[in-house]
């Protein structure tokens, strides 16, 4: 298999959600000498971004995207190692979780995904996650992005007390802060502090891209 | 102006699209109410744990505010933690799953249902029936259980069934399968305790998750054998999905419930209003629950309820006339009403009073 063919299969491996064809394609990338920057942005991503505009005008659905995403990582795994230290080092981290007391985690794993397809290095923390994890992320995993979703209203403020974490321990300047889901807006991140709001995964790329 | 009708002829006259002498309605006020019983300082753990306590909250609950129907809503994790998930259970806070018990393959296919005699489930059943015996004569009363989908995504995580539905359909359906049998147990305990109706918690019927496809698959055949027994048992089938997308086509023409409950987010491209679910011929066989923001009962201040109910009653009665019907709206919550120490009861109250007030339909 050529280049080219191999990064459509790559591409087809993730749209069709196949992990197994994705991390088989991945190594055969590498095999044939295909750069793993190339594979991935030409091929796992671009699958990715398709799968994400396919759920935004509802012609996929969950099951899919998350076999995709699913997809995505396998291949993930194998390409990642295989990129240069110096490109390596220059992947941005940014940490992803559900604030405290809530347990809806779809929406962020899908953005998580999204945000991974955009070129970050995220770090998922997960759901109902404390206060103080969010804000040690910039210390102890080098945040340069920090990305909070809540679907319920009574702990949106969660979101305020990281963003008043942060300014207490001195990181605030270092990150940039997104959050997101269903009761949150762009005044309300404005409010808290926050630098942007985004309504869906691919409104969060677009933003996050602008902004870091 | 004073009421005409009793709660059950009016309950009974809006199933049924016959004049009445105002809208029904009931925010959707469960595990709030607990703060009216005694001292006020319930905990959530004891009142979703307790069938007398449980009951309580819906007997003055009727008291303070006069509603027209009750509903047995206790929570969500009811049979995933009597499949042996971990529910956490707080002090003023709804239970949630904070360790889903099916984590393998082989764990979808080794459950056994879980005995409707033992744990929450039967703190359920046993508090329906106190509730039912106390108000079935005075307003419409009802079950509520969550779908089989929604169990099973809640002892097995959502992302993990979802992924499984293509990775390990066989095992999936076997789970599936396993929990429907528990439902129908669950549906013939609900029967005995005489409520009117069953409200099935159907929320993955929502294009936000799952397309008509999957939905069908690995809800909707199991649903529509739960729905038949639900009919059978002499309960009239009911559904809830506050979900922001929900498959309306399935869930009401199709599944054809006495009562659907539904939520609004104006937000959401494509979320289908008051107007439009009226419009679109949903409410012509079915009474339709809806589509108060339910945060609104812990935000607003008692105006802005009223002028939102009284918006809401304008835009049904409008949308009810031009479509030739005489009552199949119910002013309600889109969802449960928080069940926090902050959501105000005034705004409860005065929801139902504006209704009270201003419900009246002639077209
Ligand atoms: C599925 C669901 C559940 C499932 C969640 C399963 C899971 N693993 O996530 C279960 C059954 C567990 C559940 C439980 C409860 N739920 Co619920 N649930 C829903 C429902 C129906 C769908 C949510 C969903 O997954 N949508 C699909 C995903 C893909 O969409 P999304 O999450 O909105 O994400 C998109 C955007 O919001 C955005 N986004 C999300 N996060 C982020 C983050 C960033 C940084 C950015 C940029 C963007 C972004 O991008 C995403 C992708 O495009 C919603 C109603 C609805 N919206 O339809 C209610 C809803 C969210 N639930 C609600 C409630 C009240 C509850 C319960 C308290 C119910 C109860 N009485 O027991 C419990 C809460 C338990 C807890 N403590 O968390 C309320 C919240 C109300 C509020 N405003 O406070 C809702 C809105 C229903 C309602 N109308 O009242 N629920
Ligand atoms: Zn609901």
């Amino acid at each position: 298999m050529q280049g080219q063919d191999i990064l459509a299969s790559l591409e087809k491996a993730v749209i069709t959600g196949n992990k197994a064809d994705s991390v088989k394609f991945a190594k055969e990338a590498l095999d044939k000498g295909v750069k793993a920057l190339d594979a991935i942005d030409h091929g796992l991503v671009k699958g990715m971004t398709i799968v994400g505009d396919k759920y935004a005008k509802h012609e996929y659905f969950l099951p899919q995207v998350l076999l995709a995403a699913n997809a995505m990582y396998g291949g993930l795994d194998v390409l990642l190692p295989h990129i240069p230290k110096a490109d390596s080092d220059k992947k941005l981290v940014g940490v992803i979780g559900v604030v405290e007391g809530d347990v809806h985690d779809i929406g962020k794993n899908i953005v998580k995904t999204m945000l991974t397809a955009a070129g970050l290095d995220m770090h998922d923390l997960g759901k109902d996650v404390p206060v103080e994890n969010f804000v040690n992320s910039v210390k102890t995993a080098h945040a340069s992005l920090i990305a909070m979703s809540t679907l319920m209203t009574p702990t949106m403020d969660g979101m305020k007390a990281v963003v008043d974490g942060l300014i207490e321990n001195g990181d605030r300047m270092k990150v940039k802060i997104i959050i997101g889901g269903a009761p949150t807006s762009q005044p309300f991140a404005d409010d808290i502090g926050a630098d942007m709001h985004a309504i869906n995964a691919q409104e969060a790329v677009k933003k996050v891209k602008g902004a870091i | 102006m004073a009421d005409t009708m009793n709660h059950l002829e009016r309950g009974m006259a809006s199933l049924q699209n016959k004049p009445v002498d105002r809208l029904v309605t009931y925010p959707l006020a469960m595990g709030v109410c607990r703060r009216l019983v005694g001292d006020g300082k319930m905990t959530y753990r004891d009142w979703a744990s307790d069938p007398k306590k449980f009951a309580s909250a819906f007997i003055e609950g009727q008291k303070h505010f006069d509603f027209d129907f009750a509903i047995g809503l206790m929570d969500l994790s009811v049979a995933a933690g009597d499949m042996g998930s971990t529910v956490r259970m707080d002090d003023q806070n709804t239970p949630f799953v904070t360790d889903p018990a099916l984590k393998t393959v082989e764990d979808y296919e080794t459950l056994t249902p879980p005995d409707v005699k033992k744990g929450r489930s039967k703190v359920l059943v046993d508090g329906t029936k106190l509730f039912v015996d106390a108000l079935g004569s005075q307003v419409i009363t009802a079950a509520f259980l969550e779908g089989p989908l929604l169990s099973l995504t809640q002892a097995a995580s959502a992302e993990k069934v979802f992924m499984d539905m293509y990775n390990n359909p066989s095992a999936v359906h076997k789970a599936l399968k396993t929990i429907t049998e528990y439902n129908a147990n669950m549906v013939r305990g609900m029967g005995t305790t005489k409520c009117a109706g069953l409200v099935w918690d159907y929320l993955w019927g929502s294009y936000s998750c799952l397309g008509d496809k999957e939905y069908e698959e690995f809800e909707g055949k199991y649903a529509r054998g739960l729905n038949e027994l639900t009919g059978k048992e002499g309960m009239a089938m009911c559904i809830h999905n506050c979900a922001d997308l929900p498959h309306l086509d399935t869930q009401i023409k199709a599944f054809k419930p006495a009562i659907y409950s539904m939520a609004y987010y104006p937000l959401i491209p494509g979320s289908p209003s008051a107007k439009e679910t009226i419009e679109k011929g949903y409410a012509d066989n079915c009474l339709i629950g809806g589509q108060i923001d339910p945060q609104g009962f812990v935000r607003w201040s008692q105006e802005k309820m009223q002028k939102t109910t009284m918006n809401l009653l304008q835009e049904v009665k409008t949308a009810m006339c031009a479509r030739g019907l005489h009552s199949k709206y119910c002013i309600a919550s889109g969802c449960e009403v928080p069940p926090t120490v902050t959501t105000r009861l005034e705004n409860i109250k005065e929801c139902v009073d504006t209704v009270k007030q201003y419900g009246q339909i002639k077209c």
